[in-house]
């Protein structure tokens, strides 16, 4: 059950395509050459592999217990986690300032994906410690940070999240926390659910991060501040103080990520709860943000983390099963089909995520002002597709393992069903992925008059002509030039309706939308590097004096390389020739504009 | 104290070899490396061991072609301090010339105490620990499981079949390690960082030698045979026995 991924793609993406060890000639990156880059990722494998995957199962089957006023994780998950924080994994692309590791996104984003691929439920605690923690660092004053945040990325106190409440999911702006101003600090009360690592026995001591709306000010999102609440108090000298009243209430009983608590929290039942402001007031919203986009992407690193799993999982048993005589379910057709699919769309995830990531970096680096804003506003703009985007395929890759498998799939001694229960949570919270839809059409396509949006097009455009005659690829080309050019007219219909005062339609196809920007996307990028690993075969073959198909095709049974590097090209070729034309058939969907869904009466 | 550490690059063992068509060695294309699993443990013994001890310091030893700087840079990411690489100029010596030169290079650099791995995984030897220690004339412990260090002597644990024994040697002396030992610690990310500003010391192998010779010669390299698959025995559970002690017993003859 061993977890297993496809090294050689995390590196193709990052060393081969992506280049990320260029960074190295940085200020900021200084000394990341790609020899670094490599020991620590595969220092990070090492781990996912010996000290999380062990608990996966585990994970799932003793979950989380809620005892007395005690919440415990799963065994082993406390002493893993100390041992993940002892080597700097917690915070490793936040600044060395409070004790990140001031690595690259890139490289930290490939990192996390065997982290979460090993065990999703693992990985909650160390990420939302993380995202907390930068935030406190991002807006904080300095002695807020100096107080909180080095202990978090130590792993020595955890970190969370606090938005949702009963009637305030989707619409956070309706939360009704309040806080009333105590002196230099407020007093905290209200009711937080579904709170991720909202208590555990992992760390001393919990740093929630809690939306509330102060005493008097406006309801609705503009009215809500953010606020550091510790479980227990930290005095000024850093040493722990009395308990804050934070009380858990209840531990949901969840279909997946049993080993993640997701926690009732009430704070202030008798009224003795402190929080600290941070940042300032009513801008807890936008602050809020930058932890949720971020959040978002590692949403969709759920995603594409569990497809990989799936995947080689699925890919494995199909080489050792056998049915109807001696036959491997291997080489049955429609097996092939659901392995080929789960693999394309894998590595389509993998490329979209990491190329996101890396525009973190390219922006860090950047020292043109405009070209710095030019990708915060791309990855802007694909957060939401990241997001959705990753997760419903995320999900439907796991579905396909299970599949693949047959019955043995659905039972729990293999690991597909726990990897399909523990990704559907990834396409519910952070913003439901209709939500996202709804931030890509409403917000994101449309921000800066359209520029962003506009230069993601011309990236795709650039690159449809400029390989328009591609030896090997002009048919894929051809395609994505078309599937782009659609994405571009149904851009300018949802513009018109919205225009119009059609506010409806453009909500009702918001969803297909956002697919169709991800399949053609996600084509460009398998199929660009499809053509970087075509040259690179071809530089194999040429150097083993391959000079015809017998030989070529011996050496891709043979070689490792090569035979990675034609299934890099075959990914491309069966994504842009199966799956590229369900946003051909969306689009005409969209553009017909049936009403019927909001006129049934249901 | 002056501690050092002696590790060797060996493939991995998830590593598919191939052999050289002329049979002289192992395909190096596609050989993912890796530092020798016991010798983590010493790795990790040997840090501990600097832990506890204040103001010692430990030198990483590989002898090796180039690519063993790789092992060196874990081991140095771990926490050794510093590490001296003996370039072997792809000569693949046998464990005799190995440790013959290892002992001249820990008698000139007056090391006190000295962690190998219990074996290489790669040919599985077991030679070089107790070589080195003869040509020092040093006391030697392999199979070490646990270790105690104080006044100039270490006691040594072993497990023998049966039971355990315990030595206790006076220092210098040399230990080889086996897994139960410790549990090795990873290469944390800041100690990746810091690896690659750690001074790494060149030698040769020709010069540190001297004339020793090789013992082995390794003249043909092949893959074991592959193994047979198994065989179901059909019939209820009477027949099967029979059928199973008459194959034990007459094909297998292991009974
Ligand atoms: C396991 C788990 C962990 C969680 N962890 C956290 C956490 O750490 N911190 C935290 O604050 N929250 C957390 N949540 C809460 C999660 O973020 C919310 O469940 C999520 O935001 C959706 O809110 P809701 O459940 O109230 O659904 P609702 O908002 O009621 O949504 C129900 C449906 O209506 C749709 N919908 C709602 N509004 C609109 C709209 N305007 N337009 C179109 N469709 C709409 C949604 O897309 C969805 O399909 C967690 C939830 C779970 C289950």
């Amino acid at each position: 059950m061993a977890y297993k991924v496809n090294y050689r793609d995390v590196e193709f993406n990052l060393f081969d395509y992506l280049k990320i060890q260029d960074l190295g000639q940085s200020e900021k990156y200084a000394g990341f050459g790609k020899e670094e880059c490599s020991a620590i990722l595969g220092e990070a494998l090492k781990f996912a592999q010996k000290e999380i995957d062990p608990l996966f199962k585990k994970s799932d089957q003793v979950g989380c217990k809620h005892e007395g006023d005690k919440v415990t994780a799963p065994p082993g998950f406390k002493e893993a986690y100390h041992n993940f924080a002892a080597n700097g994994f917690i915070g490793m692309d936040v600044p060395t300032t409070y004790g990140g590791m001031g690595l690259p996104v890139g490289l930290t984003m490939a990192a996390t994906e065997f982290f979460v691929g090993s065990c999703i439920a693992f990985s909650m605690y160390s990420g939302l410690t993380r995202g907390s923690a930068h935030l406190i660092e991002a807006f904080g004053s300095e002695e807020l940070a100096q107080r909180f945040v080095p202990n978090m990325y130590g792993g020595k106190w955890g970190g969370t999240m606090c938005l949702t409440e009963p009637q305030a999911g989707s619409a956070v702006g309706d939360l009704s926390t309040v806080a009333v101003k105590d002196g230099d600090q407020y007093k905290i009360k209200g009711t937080k659910i579904f709170i991720s690592s909202g208590d555990h026995d992992l760390t001393e001591n919990i740093i929630h991060l809690v939306l509330a709306r102060v005493e008097g000010d406006p309801a609705g999102t503009k009215g809500i501040s953010l606020f550091v609440v510790p479980k227990f108090r930290v005095n000024p000298d850093g040493s722990t103080g009395e308990w804050n009243d934070v009380k858990t209430v209840n531990i949901e009983h969840k279909m997946g990520i049993k080993g993640s608590s997701t926690c009732t929290l009430s704070f202030g039942d008798s009224g003795n709860c402190i929080g600290y402001m941070l940042g300032e007031q009513r801008r807890g919203m936008p602050m809020m943000f930058q932890m949720m986009n971020e959040a978002r992407i590692a949403c969709g690193l759920q995603g594409a983390a569990a497809s990989s799993a799936a995947y080689e999982s699925a890919l494995d048993y199909a080489k050792v099963r056998t049915q109807g005589g001696k036959t491997l379910i291997l080489d049955y057709p429609d097996v092939r089909r659901m392995l080929i699919t789960m693999k394309a769309y894998t590595e389509g995830m993998r490329a979209l995520l990491l190329y996101s990531a890396n525009l973190d970096d390219k922006e860090v680096v950047e020292k043109d002002e405009a070209t710095k804003e030019k990708y915060a506003g791309r990855l802007s703009l694909l957060t939401p597709v990241c997001k959705a985007y990753c997760t419903d395929m995320g999900f439907k890759v796991t579905e396909l393992a299970m599949q693949v498998y047959g019955g043995y799939g659905y039972i729990a001694e293999y690991p597909v069903e726990q990897y399909m229960r523990d990704v559907k949570i990834s396409s519910i919270y952070e913003g439901t992925n209709g939500i996202q839809a709804l931030d890509l059409i409403g917000r994101k396509i449309g921000q800066k008059n359209g520029e962003y949006f506009r230069e993601l097009y011309e990236e795709m455009n650039g690159f449809c002509t400029k390989q328009a005659a591609h030896p090997a690829f002009a048919s894929e080309v051809g395609s994505i030039k078309k599937a782009l050019d659609q994405v571009g007219q149904v851009t300018m219909k949802l513009a018109e309706w919205g225009m119009s005062g059609n506010v409806l339609s453009p909500q009702l196809h918001a969803m297909s939308y956002l697919y169709n920007l991800g399949d053609v996307f996600v084509s460009y990028l398998l199929t660009d590097q499809a053509v970087l690993a075509l040259a690179k075969l071809e530089e194999i073959w040429k150097s083993q004096g391959a000079d015809n198909e017998e030989k070529k095709s011996k050496i891709c049974t043979e070689n490792d390389e090569a035979r990675f590097l034609e299934g890099k090209v075959k990914s491309a070729r069966f994504f842009v020739a199966n799956i590229l034309p369900q946003a051909t058939a969306r689009t005409k969907a969209i553009l017909a504009d049936d009403q019927s869904p909001l006129k049934i009466r249901f | 104290m002056k501690i050092a550490v002696l590790v060797k690059q060996v493939p991995d063992t998830e590593t598919k070899i191939k052999t050289k068509a002329d049979g002289s060695g192992i395909e190096a294309d596609g050989v993912k490396y890796i530092v020798g699993p016991y010798d983590e443990n010493a790795i990790e013994e040997a840090i501990k061991t600097k832990e506890k001890n204040a103001g010692s310091e430990v030198t990483v030893i590989s002898l090796g072609p180039v690519r063993s700087v790789e092992a060196i840079r874990t081991a140095l990411a771990m926490g050794c301090d510093k590490a001296i690489h003996i370039d072997d100029e792809n000569s693949n010596p046998d464990a005799y010339v190995t440790a013959k030169a290892l002992a001249k290079v820990i008698a000139d650099k007056g090391f006190e105490i000295v962690f190998t791995g219990k074996q290489a995984i790669d040919q599985d030897n077991s030679q070089v620990t107790q070589q080195v220690a003869e040509f020092l004339g040093w006391p030697q412990v392999m199979l070490v499981e646990k270790l105690e260090i104080a006044g100039g002597k270490a006691t040594a644990t072993r497990r023998v079949s049966g039971g355990k024994e315990v030595y206790e040697v006076p220092l210098p002396a040399i230990f080889g390690c086996e897994k139960g030992l410790n549990t090795p610690r990873y290469a944390s990310l800041p100690g990746i960082m810091k690896a690659k500003t750690k001074p790494v010391e060149t030698l040769k192998l020709s010069a540190e030698k001297g004339d020793a010779q090789p013992k082995v010669v390794l003249s043909n390299f092949r893959l074991p045979p592959e193994k047979a698959p198994g065989r179901m025995i059909a019939g209820d559970a009477a027949a099967q026995v029979k059928e199973l002690v008459r194959a034990l017993r007459e094909e297998a003859k292991v009974i």
